[in-house]
């Protein structure tokens, strides 16, 4: 069965990345601290239902996916916010990555 | 109250000749017509970094992979067209790309706004005046100008477009035309998670409580269909 924690935790890290790059917009502080605070929240959060959904045995959105579709998304997820350099961008993608991961793991895209 | 064309100064010649691009076009015409998922893929690849459409393909296999709608439906063509849009304009200069994103959710916003009140109602990048009221130096995206239901568009890429001035410009519209007894609904159309939206509004103090904010998961309210539930 997919980890669905241990792969939204590399996602979460990766949104912390983002977070330490888009900080150094001076005026942004505040927003991007809060946009990864909520998002990291809401990822979390969603792993833990697709994870106790599984464990119940119910359909468990894109954690049913075939073997390592998953792990190959979200791993191209990751390597694309890594790929960003520019804290402008950063910032878009402190909400970009949560809303592409949800639809990666079959959930509701916010 | 009463609506007039902005002033046709150089900024908007140039804008103009972004929004009649074809390419903007072909993505609105496709965005009004696609499923949540496809709208994030949208707004990922024309926020990415990567123009390797094979890379998109594998972030979104809910969409392309082995599970997603196969080959042939109309559902996998969208997805494959949409991606070759938004790969159309990320592959532009930075300056460029942000002039595009912006068409788009106009674009985007006129058709599904269409769909409601139909194509003569709509006029695009329009002052509204009000007697003894300084005319805003911003005119609205879309209007829509039909006896007794007037409406104000103002269309953000993300969220980080809202600001005190966007908040301020639509809410004093709405309150000048009070004023007039007339009635006129002021709109922040938002390509961005609405979770994100309230983020960036919560630190706003701004007055909000008479513009209604649609962002990507209601866009399809402005056509008068309610929301999709589902990615």
């Amino acid at each position: 069965m997919t980890d669905v924690t241990g792969l939204v935790e590399r996602v979460v890290a990766a949104l912390d990345r983002l977070a330490s790059l888009g900080e150094t917009v001076a005026d942004e502080q505040i927003y991007v601290r809060d946009l990864a605070l909520v998002w990291t929240a809401r990822l979390r959060s969603v792993a833990a239902e697709v994870t106790t959904r599984a464990d119940a045995g119910l359909a468990a959105g894109g954690a049913t996916l075939p073997s390592g579709e998953l792990e190959t998304a979200l791993g191209a997820m990751i390597a694309e916010a890594d790929r960003i350099a520019d804290p402008h961008r950063a910032i878009d993608w402190l909400s970009t990555l949560p809303q592409t991961t949800l639809v990666a793991l079959g959930e509701v895209a916010w | 109250m009463r609506f007039q064309d902005a002033a046709k100064d150089a900024r908007a010649v140039v804008y103009a000749g972004i929004q009649g691009d074809p390419l903007v076009a072909r993505a609105a015409d496709l965005l009004a017509d696609a499923t949540a998922g496809q709208r994030v893929l949208a707004r990922a690849v024309m926020n990415g970094e990567t123009i390797d459409a094979e890379i998109w393909r594998k972030m979104f296999p809910t969409l392309f992979g082995t599970s997603a709608p196969p080959s042939g439906s109309a559902e996998r063509d969208r997805s494959e067209a949409l991606l070759e849009a938004s790969l159309g304009v990320a592959g532009r200069g930075e300056l460029v790309r942000s002039q595009f994103r912006g068409a788009i959710v106009e674009a985007v916003t006129e058709r599904l706004l269409a769909r409601r009140v139909g194509p003569q109602a709509l006029r695009r990048e329009r002052r509204i005046l009000f007697d003894g009221v300084p005319a805003e130096i911003h005119p609205y995206d879309v209007t829509v100008e039909s006896d007794g239901a007037a409406e104000a568009y103002d269309c953000k890429w993300g969220a980080r477009g809202i600001s005190a001035d966007v908040l301020h410009q639509l809410d004093d519209a709405r309150a000048h035309a009070a004023e007039e007894g007339a009635r006129l609904l002021p709109v922040l159309v938002v390509f961005d998670a609405r979770r994100s939206c309230e983020v960036r509004l919560a630190r706003q103090t701004a007055p909000r409580t008479g513009t209604r904010l649609v962002s990507l998961e209601t866009l399809d309210r402005l056509a008068g269909r309610r929301a999709e539930a589902t990615a």
